[in-house]
């Protein structure tokens, strides 16, 4: 997976219980011992690191050892040629994990941003949002259900639309 | 004693002064704005009240309505806290006619204290040291002629000034026709009054205050300074006592000062004593006094051990200040930083947002007077201050060791904040020294953060943390919903999915 955060791209690959995280010709491995709300408890090249990260749209919030940084996510240059198309409306599984819980039923207006399903994968907790007010037109999964990558979870139509 | 207070504030100070009032077993009626409905003071007191809108100006300066609503509520006082209406002597007169109590000095102090040029004379009368000056020039001679008596170099300053309108300061006796010309033209422009005093210009100047505490019955006693030099834009953001630049017979001296200068005004309650001190000859003058509370008073309370808002509630209530001058010491060394949304890399500016994280550090000797929670927002309408975060540690190099590392602990997000400011500046040599004048961040910082590099991370650290910290971004990006990931690993063999049992365990 390739993410870039303001002119850096770092790239993390799954390599079993943890990854790899490439960064130009520098490649280290990263542990995940434990996450909590915006706490991130990693093992990075043995080093054990705390990291607190929050995300507002294309923010990253991220301190560590008392430095604060505000990192800006690109929205790359990756076109979805790969993998399953969706409506835009249709929301898929990002990982696949366990549905934690599901907060909205079908036909329940929603608004951008809330939290419509938690879903739990990796130790952290997914929070998965509503892209844009609208409707839930469907469920796709139930509480407890587990689910693969791009599984189809829900699919929220625009106000406008209904 | 009281039963009822309501505290004509909010914020950090609101809740430190309601702490005060539970301790007691008083009852603490909080007011809000519209904008502070869901604000952490309002919630934390017994009974909360609601003011008016979110413009400060109807609402938590609107003495009408907050001594109604002080009446409303049964409230027998009122605690103005800082800021605000605290300092206003029509409101401390206006609480005493609806028979309430003001926690706080008589309004004729307030009112004494008020007038900068009127307390000045007050002070002279009073044989406490002012700023060498001339006031009611009119010719150049003279104004020449006193510019020559106090020495270069000397501050121009309009009378009805404020805010470094009209002010120059002028190193040479060749450069003065020209200034006081354009500080005339500037101070007929601001305020429609082209009067100018001269004063002497202290260049490396520190501020150094002195707390002052008496009871109704004429004791009246100073608790020692606060060095309160750190400051920006005329703001300070680094408090402490005891000052590093104060030996015992200048500490006794300016206290004694002090004390006159608040006994001048038949003062009671808390107030401070603001000194300009001259390190190059350690003399010091009366700048003003400030007659309420202090942002700052933690670090006196740490290190004398006194709850100075319990005794200003006490004394307000009538009851004697029990403790004599010669029985007061000072213990240790606290240090206080104000943790302000606001950024150092821009000018200073305000941060405004929700607070995604809030995390408050916590040990022994750390103590964290704020206002805000996680999920709260940090609006424009009010005082940027976040926090207080002040330490206490048996003497100055220790207490600014315990600073860097809460500092350390203190996790903001959803704002911009000076705490990496704090840290350059903790960190700096000047500091270490003792040698931070009130200019000097203006001097040495002025970028805000351009002087974080050199000095605080080695280079190969730096580029470490760089990488930690993108590694953390994009880990944590998972968290962000409604985006295709490209990870694949469903053909991973440590998946936890495949792991029947807990694998949280």
């Amino acid at each position: 997976m390739k993410i870039t955060l303001d002119n850096t791209a770092i790239d993390l690959t799954p390599t079993g219980k943890s990854y790899r995280a490439t960064m130009g010709d520098k490649t280290v491995d990263v542990e995940i011992l434990g996450t909590q709300d915006g706490k991130l408890d990693l093992l990075i090249d043995g080093e054990r690191i705390t990291a607190y990260v929050s995300s507002e749209n294309a923010k990253r919030w991220v301190t560590i050892h008392g430095r604060t940084v505000l990192l800006t996510k690109r929205s790359g240059s990756r076109k979805s040629g790969q993998g399953p198309h969706h409506a835009a409306g249709e929301l898929a599984a990002p990982m696949p994990g366990q549905v934690r819980a599901v907060n909205v039923s079908e036909g329940d207006t929603v608004t951008k941003g809330q939290t419509l399903m938690v879903l739990e994968a990796m130790k952290m907790e997914i929070r998965i949002q509503s892209p844009s007010d609208g409707t839930v037109n469907k469920l796709f999964v139930k509480q407890g259900q587990t689910v693969e990558r791009e599984q189809m979870l829900i699919e929220i139509v625009d106000r406008l639309e209904s | 004693m009281f039963k009822k207070i309501l505290i004509a504030n909010r914020g950090e100070i609101a809740i430190r002064i309601m702490r005060a009032c539970r301790e007691l077993g008083i009852r603490a009626v909080a007011v809000y704005s519209d904008a502070d409905k869901h604000s952490a003071h309002a919630q934390f007191a017994d009974e909360a009240i609601h003011i008016g809108p979110a413009s400060p100006k109807e609402s938590y300066l609107n003495a009408d309505v907050l001594i109604r609503a002080a009446i409303t509520s049964q409230a027998d006082a009122i605690h103005p806290g800082y800021g605000f209406l605290s300092e206003n002597a029509s409101f401390a007169a206006a609480v005493d006619s609806a028979k309430l109590t003001f926690i706080g000095p008589s309004a004729d102090s307030i009112r004494a204290m008020g007038d900068k040029a009127e307390s000045k004379i007050a002070m002279k009368k009073a044989g406490v040291p002012t700023v060498p000056g001339k006031e009611g020039l009119e010719s150049f001679a003279e104004f020449e002629k006193a510019a020559n008596e106090i020495g270069y170099p000397i501050l121009v300053k309009a009378s009805a000034g404020g805010g470094g309108k009209g002010m120059r300061i002028v190193w040479d006796a060749n450069d003065l026709p020209e200034e006081i010309d354009s500080a005339r033209r500037e101070a007929l422009h601001a305020f429609g009054d082209e009067r100018l005093l001269i004063e002497k210009y202290i260049a490396d100047a520190h501020h150094i205050e002195f707390q002052v505490f008496g009871d109704k019955h004429g004791h009246l006693v100073h608790l020692f300074e606060r060095e309160c030099s750190v400051q920006r834009r005329h703001q300070k953001i680094i408090e402490e006592t005891p000052s590093p630049l104060l030996t015992p017979k200048l500490r006794k001296q300016m206290g004694e000062a002090a004390v006159k200068a608040a006994k001048a005004v038949n003062y009671y309650n808390a107030g401070t004593i603001e000194f300009i001190f001259n390190p190059s000859d350690s003399s010091f003058y009366f700048l003003e006094m400030n007659t309420r509370l202090q942002v700052e008073h933690p670090v006196t309370e740490l290190t004398t051990g006194l709850d100075l808002v319990q005794w200003q509630i006490r004394v307000a209530a009538g009851e004697h200040f029990p403790y004599q001058q010669g029985q007061l010491t000072q213990r240790g060394h606290a240090i206080e930083c104000r943790i302000y949304a606001e950024d150092p890399a821009n000018g200073f500016l305000p941060s405004t947002g929700v607070l995604l994280q809030y995390i408050e550090p916590r040990g022994p000797g750390i103590r964290v007077d704020s206002g805000f929670r996680a999920g709260d927002t940090v609006t424009h309408f009010y005082d940027p201050m976040l926090a207080k975060l002040i330490v206490y540690a048996e003497n100055r190099g220790t207490a600014i060791q315990k600073m860097q590392a809460a500092l350390r602990d203190f996790v903001v997000h959803g704002v911009v904040t000076n705490i990496d400011f704090l840290q350059d500046v903790l960190a700096h040599e000047n500091f270490k020294d003792g040698k931070v004048s009130t200019r000097w961040v203006e001097m040495n910082m002025e970028s805000g953060g351009s002087s974080r590099s050199q000095g605080v991370l080695p280079k190969e650290r730096q580029q470490a943390v760089g990488f930690h910290t993108l590694i953390a971004a994009a880990l944590a990006d998972f968290t962000i919903a409604n985006r295709k990931s490209e990870i694949i690993n469903e053909h991973d063999p440590y998946s936890p999915w495949k792991n029947p049992n807990g694998f949280r365990n």
